[in-house]
């Protein structure tokens, strides 16, 4: 061996765990961001996540939880590089090796790992991306409106964490070569970290933060809007969740350090809790990291049990098989016609009820909004006439739902679920009614009661009268017919449903392709102000909406948002999957994306630790340690750093998960328990991953530690 | 050949200062082998890393020849270790990754002067410092006691003024220690060697020609060996010692 390179080459094909250690930590780092960026940013996805709406702003969330541990993480690593290397160059500079020297050959390596593993894992993110699509396909649902499409502003995001990577190593690299203590280099390796006397208030300080901070997070936002009549910038209302990230920091500090139970088995677990201790800060550090992620994986995984719970929950609670309406205006299919169809199709229509509803004009509370440097604040003004709801007179409700209802002359009631899940989407305080054509108003007083009908959720039903008087003069496209029929044995009737959805599609005209949120009340009143109304058909696509197009109807994006979308319980449950196939794709997707992030995160640091106190293993059997006593040390660090922060995550968003719900509409409702219980199904089936994980690393860990095989496996 | 003059060194720790070296002086001649014992925090090991350079002084000067090794930059200091100097060091510093002939080699490769005569100069360590059998060994493959051969004939490859070593005997037993000393006894008689050596043992200070017995961070008093026989010479050493604990505790 003649040169400097061949002395480096040899040293680092003797520690190339650690070359391989933080090469595979980039590599993973960039490749799981570069997945879900690809994702995340596909438009396969975004023409389905409306804009603005919560499903995209909780996609958000993940990933900056994800980018946050995964930059704690290559953090971690490069700091477990560095301390290898300090012993190496602290005997190269003792040796008469000048810095420049050093840097330059550590700058070479660095330029190597980072580019390569950073590089690799950004190419393999997107095939990644793909192939887990793939698989999702061919195991949930494949169209081809599903194929995932790629957008390259999502390379830009992931050529930006890997410009954080590498930025981040060569500032570390930066900063290890300017320490101009030789002596501290030389020792570094020894060097252990101490931790502050944390007191034992921090446990008890630390869940009442915590609880106090989620709180606080999760109603600052709706204090502000309803109280304050202010939307106050997003970035400025996560801020009060900081007592909650304080408060996680407190708890675990607490259980690392002190642990919760005062004095007992002190001496049994002295040796794992002492090493802990001494790795204190950054093992608390990686444990935040860890319990985040958990807690956004969970976020994620949580989302697909709650969404078929509640649409299994609308599906069985249906009290008509088939519902849908139209304008009537729109030439549609005659009830003989339909009982030709179901003829032809084998299906017997038992009973079979349409009746016509009337679109109304309303008054209501207009919200003027100012927008400022502080954010948004609004001032509430009531308008006779604000925007428009749907109408049935008592009779028509009675005979849709053979009820029997009678709604007293000059009263209104107001139609909300059966469970009341949704109540907060309608109200009930509606007192003026208006005919759009005529301008005849009527004074109503709303009904403390309501109505409890699901497939009429959100209508108004006043008495016969007061209905014939207001909707006089009425043009069709102001009225709706409402069909309802059950049929025999509903759940063998998809072919027919399906025909019946294609015709009703083929009958509507281009008028009525509208989403369903299009208020024909709200489109006058904005083009009285000169403004061009943002779900008109017209001006829609100026304002970020996608055409709705009846080609394709089986489209998600048709069959979520179209205003006049057939309630068909056969064809709603069968298609369930394929309709709301990329909302589930992409939540499993982020979840298996974050868990794998957890995953390699507890693994690398289990091994990190066990590489760490491999001297301190040697001294306790020096000093007469069993293989037993061993094994129970190892077993209860590696229990640790797996179990603390896991658990705590998984404890925290279950917590703030149920409080969501309940702060919703002040209640549990049936389908939001079922839901709980399968999101509990999930957190076990989940927990069990990960216990074979923890096993997995544990037998790992003993391995390197020559610590007894057959005794660890007998025991584990 | 080193002459330290007025060395002062204090360490902060929790906002108060402490003197761990006040006013040093010493020198030690070209060929001489000089220990330097004293308790734990009597300024030992500080002492020898201010001679290293590795740590900055708050005053005083440390001479090797006529170099002024206080004021020199970054990179004279680098090629001062690295040629004018020879480190040993208590947990002997090899590289894990190296084979204990490179190992030796590294002062050479790391200067570059990696010629013909430098295999030839490693071979010939190996074979004064008994060795050569393990050579071609990786440094977990060996004894305690032939791993600070090995760091000594390190040290040596490049011909240093002066050889450094701290506690070169602490890690390793009865039989090994007196291989190391008798490694540097062999450096100073066949190489011209001159040795500064810090330790705690009286045994293997006992081998050396002066020892400087520090107390507090000043120099409590020098013992020279004068042609006396080792085991005089220790006991001289213990009682030396043995009065400064008296004087201590009274």
């Amino acid at each position: 061996m003649k040169s400097l390179s061949q002395v480096h080459a040899a040293l680092r094909h003797k520690n190339r765990r650690h070359y391989v250690l933080l090469a595979g930590c980039c590599f993973f780092s960039v490749l799981l961001i570069t997945a879900y960026v690809c994702m995340m940013r596909s438009p396969t996805v975004l023409n389905v996540l409306p804009e603005g709406g919560d499903s995209r702003k909780q996609v958000m969330m993940i990933f900056v939880l994800t980018v946050i541990g995964c930059g704690v993480f290559t953090t971690y690593a490069s700091g477990l590089f560095f301390r290898y290397k300090s012993r190496e160059t602290g005997i190269f500079i003792a040796l008469g090796a000048s810095r420049r020297q050093l840097k330059n050959q550590l700058t070479r390596e660095l330029l190597i790992i980072s580019l390569g593993s950073c590089s690799l894992g950004a190419l393999l993110g997107t095939p990644l991306t793909w192939l887990i699509w793939r698989v999702f396909r061919l195991v949930l649902v494949d169209t081809e409106e599903k194929a995932l499409t790629f957008n390259a502003q999502a390379y830009l995001l992931a050529l930006a964490f890997s410009v954080f990577v590498i930025a981040m190593l060569f500032f570390m690299l930066s900063h290890f070569i300017r320490r101009i203590n030789v002596m501290d280099v030389v020792y570094e390796s020894r060097k252990t970290e101490s931790i502050r006397e944390v007191p034992r208030s921090y446990g008890l300080l630390g869940i009442i933060l915590l609880a106090g901070g989620v709180l606080l997070g999760y109603l600052t936002p709706s204090f502000c809007i309803k109280v304050l009549h202010w939307y106050p910038p997003e970035g400025l209302t996560s801020i009060t969740y900081l007592p909650a990230l304080l408060g996680l920091y407190m708890v675990l500090l607490h259980t690392v350090v002190n642990g919760w139970r005062r004095d007992k088995n002190r001496y049994k677990n002295i040796i794992p809790s002492s090493m802990m201790k001494f790795q204190g800060r950054q093992t608390v550090r990686n444990m935040m990291v860890i319990a985040m992620l958990v807690a956004g994986a969970y976020f994620a995984s949580f989302y697909v049990p709650m969404m078929s719970t509640g649409a299994t929950n609308d599906f069985n609670t249906r009290t008509v098989d088939y519902a849908f309406s139209y304008r009537e205006d729109q030439d549609m299919l005659t009830e003989t016609e339909i009982r030709q169809m179901a003829s032809e199709e084998g299906v017997t229509i038992k009973s079979y009820a349409e009746q016509s509803s009337a679109v109304l004009g309303v008054d209501g509370w207009e919200y003027v909004e100012n927008t400022s440097n502080l954010g948004t604040t609004y001032t509430a003004e009531h308008k006779e006439l604000q925007r428009s709801e749907v109408f049935l007179p008592e009779s028509s409700y009675n005979a849709l739902t053979g009820d029997f209802v009678d709604v007293a002359p000059g009263t209104i009631m107001a139609v909300y679920d059966d469970d009341g899940s949704n109540r907060r989407l309608t109200t009930k305080d509606v007192t003026l009614v208006t005919n759009p054509i005529t301008k005849q108003v009527l004074h109503v007083t709303p009904v403390e009661n309501v109505l409890r009908n699901s497939m009429l959720f959100g209508y108004k039903v006043l008495d016969d009268t007061d209905y014939a008087l207001i909707t006089e003069g009425l043009t069709d496209e102001w009225l709706e017919a409402k069909v309802f029929f059950n049929v025999e044995n509903d759940m063998e009737t998809y072919a027919f449903a399906k025909r019946l959805f294609y015709v009703i599609v083929d009958k509507s005209s281009l008028e009525v392709a509208v989403y369903d949120g299009y208020d024909p009340v709200v489109k006058i009143l904005t083009e009285e102000k000169g403004e061009n109304y943002f779900l008109d058909r017209e001006h829609q696509e100026a304002y970020g909406y996608e055409l709705l197009n009846y080609s394709q109807r089986e489209a998600s994006n048709f069959r979520l948002f179209w205003k006049y979308m057939p309630q068909f319980r056969v064809l709603d449950e069968a298609d369930y999957i394929k309709t709301h196939a990329v909302f589930l794709m992409l939540f499993i997707f982020i979840a298996i994306i974050c868990f794998a992030a957890v995953i390699v995160i507890v693994y690398t640091r289990s091994l990190t630790i066990a590489l760490t106190n491999a001297q301190v293993y040697d001294d306790l059997r020096h000093l007469g340690a069993s293989n037993e006593y061993l094994w129970h040390t190892v077993r209860s660090q590696i229990s640790k750093v797996f179990f603390v922060p896991i658990l705590t995550g998984t404890i925290v968003i279950c917590t703030f998960y149920m409080m969501i719900l309940y702060f919703n509409d002040g209640s549990f409702t049936n389908s939001e328990f079922a839901g709980i219980l399968n999101c509990l199904a999930v957190v076990a089936a989940i927990s069990a991953l990960l216990y074979g994980v923890y096993r997995l690393t544990l037998r790992k860990v003993c391995a390197m530690l020559r610590i007894h095989k057959a005794y660890s496996t007998k025991h584990t | 050949m080193l002459a330290v003059q007025n060395l002062k060194k204090s360490y902060c720790a929790s906002k108060a200062t402490y003197e761990v070296l006040k006013d040093v002086s010493l020198s030690v001649n070209k060929g001489e082998f000089v220990g330097v014992m004293g308790p734990s925090g009597s300024g030992k090991t500080t002492l020898l890393n201010c001679i290293s350079c590795y740590i900055p002084v708050d005053s005083g000067s440390i001479r090797l020849e006529e170099i002024e090794l206080t004021t020199l930059t970054e990179d004279e200091l680098a090629t001062m270790r690295n040629k004018k100097l020879g480190f040993v060091f208590q947990d002997f510093m090899l590289m894990d990754g190296l084979t204990v002939r490179d190992n030796i080699m590294l002062p050479r490769i790391i200067s570059r002067n990696t010629d013909k005569s430098m295999e030839d100069a490693a071979d010939q360590l190996c074979d004064v410092f008994g060795i050569e059998v393990i050579k071609d060994k990786y440094p977990a493959e060996i004894s305690g006691g032939e791993k600070q051969r090995t760091a000594v004939a390190r040290a040596l490859i490049n011909e240093p003024l002066l050889i450094l070593a701290d506690e070169p005997t602490g890690n390793l037993d009865s039989r090994s220690s007196r291989a190391v000393i008798d490694t540097f006894l062999q450096a100073r008689d066949s190489f011209g060697a001159t040795i500064f050596m810090a330790t705690h043992d009286s045994f293997a200070a006992s081998f050396c020609d002066r020892v400087i017995i520090l107390r507090d961070g000043k120099i409590y008093c020098e013992i020279l060996q004068l042609k006396k026989t080792r085991n005089e010479f220790q006991d001289k050493l213990l009682n030396a010692i043995r009065i400064m604990g008296e004087a201590n505790a009274e």
